[in-house]
């Protein structure tokens, strides 16, 4: 196929969900959202720990409105998550005297990462990104960053999946743990 | 590996609406294209095809019990063997049994015509009108006169997808099977792939 020609696309996109669907969508990710932010806005308050950032909104999208895709499954979820902290924190550690370079490398790492060690999460690229540019709140925590805020955070959010998912009979989670 | 191009077992033409309309009987969102999909089910069906004719070679479908001539067997014992046996073709083995050639009535056909295909009716309608008969010129003639040469054989383990193949590609109807020294053990016709084709969609 010629190279102006693919941009025309080959195929339509996929179908629209039933209204079920977007109710079951809504309330799951209601229930994860709110058990995270409880904690992180209400329990935490005062300790300086954080349990939230701000990819765990786009983890929702994929565990709780598309719980069929291999993007949201736990071994990409959990694993996407914690190697893209890892490295984020660690590019952030080499290359923090050029912002620049430290962002791009990150993420472009964390996409090779993730897909050598079949956990291709997309909003893992978010969590790694905010280990760069992120305060100096962010950045004090260093490689705990993977720990928590960001595994303690991705384990609660799968834990709700785990439990709400596979209420309704149209759903189930997960489609494979590893 | 070469793909493996399946002309005998086409998969159903799926079109993207059908997939379409399959996704919207699934609950859920799908993660997928349906032209992505498209790819997968063709791709898969590949496969399967694959995995079920691998195990079955050509061995296991042949027929043993084949009628041969020789290179020097005349024209009038090799239509009367195949005349006598209700087949179209026979194979044409040499004195170690590896095959020379095979005769078929498209042979026999050629050889009384221009040398080119002609077709049985035009044979009958010369007859009819009172010519001379066209087999005449080639009572002289033995088996190695009009065969078809070299012969396409395939060996025992060639899968019989693989000989369904080469059947159509070849345009032949039948092809013999030998061993690993070229001796002929037995021959595939079409009726043997399609008798085999039933057997497999009734499993």
């Amino acid at each position: 196929m010629s190279y102006f020609a693919k941009m025309k696309g080959t195929t339509k996109s996929p179908p629209a969900v039933n209204i079920s669907e977007i109710v079951w969508s809504w309330m799951g990710a209601f229930l994860g959202i709110s058990a995270v932010a409880y904690i992180n806005f209400n329990l935490l308050e005062g300790t300086g720990l954080l349990l939230m950032v701000g990819s765990f909104g786009a983890s929702a999208v994929l565990i709780y409105g598309a719980v069929k895709s291999p993007l949201a499954q736990p071994r990409n979820l959990v694993g996407g998550h914690v190697l893209a902290a890892l490295i984020g924190v660690a590019c952030y550690k080499v290359f923090h005297q050029h912002m620049w370079l430290a962002a791009s490398v990150t993420v472009a790492t964390v996409i090779a990462v993730m897909h050598v060690t079949k956990t291709l999460h997309p909003p893992a690229g978010a969590t790694a990104l905010i280990a760069v540019i992120g305060d100096d709140k962010i950045h004090g925590l260093g490689f705990t960053y993977a720990l928590m805020p960001v595994g303690a955070g991705v384990t609660i959010m799968l834990l709700i999946a785990l439990l709400f998912n596979n209420i309704p009979g149209t759903r189930r989670y997960p489609e494979f743990w590893i | 590996m070469t793909e493996h191009q399946v002309g005998t077992c086409a998969p159903i033409d799926i079109s993207d609406d059908d997939i379409y309309e399959a996704m919207r009987d699934i609950s859920g969102y799908l993660d997928i294209t349906p032209g992505d999909f498209k790819d997968v089910y063709l791709k898969a069906f590949r496969h399967a095809v694959e995995r079920l004719t691998r195990g079955i070679k050509a061995e296991q479908v042949m027929t043993k019990d084949v009628a041969f001539v020789v290179r020097e067997t005349p024209l009038k014992e090799v239509a009367r063997i195949m005349a006598s046996r209700g087949i179209s073709g026979v194979p044409v083995l040499e004195s170690d049994s590896t095959v020379a050639g095979v005769i078929s009535e498209k042979d026999f056909l050629a050889a009384m015509g221009a040398g080119v295909a002609t077709r049985v009716m035009e044979v009958v309608a010369q007859c009819l009108g009172g010519k001379a008969c066209l087999a005449a010129p080639s009572r002289a003639k033995s088996a190695e006169d009009i065969m078809n040469k070299p012969a396409v054989t395939v060996g025992r383990d060639t899968p019989v997808m693989e000989v369904a193949d080469i059947l159509i590609k070849n345009r032949i109807n039948r092809v013999p099977v030998v061993d690993s020294e070229g001796r002929m053990v037995g021959i595939i016709s079409r009726a043997d792939v399609v008798r085999w084709s039933t057997l497999l969609e009734a499993v």
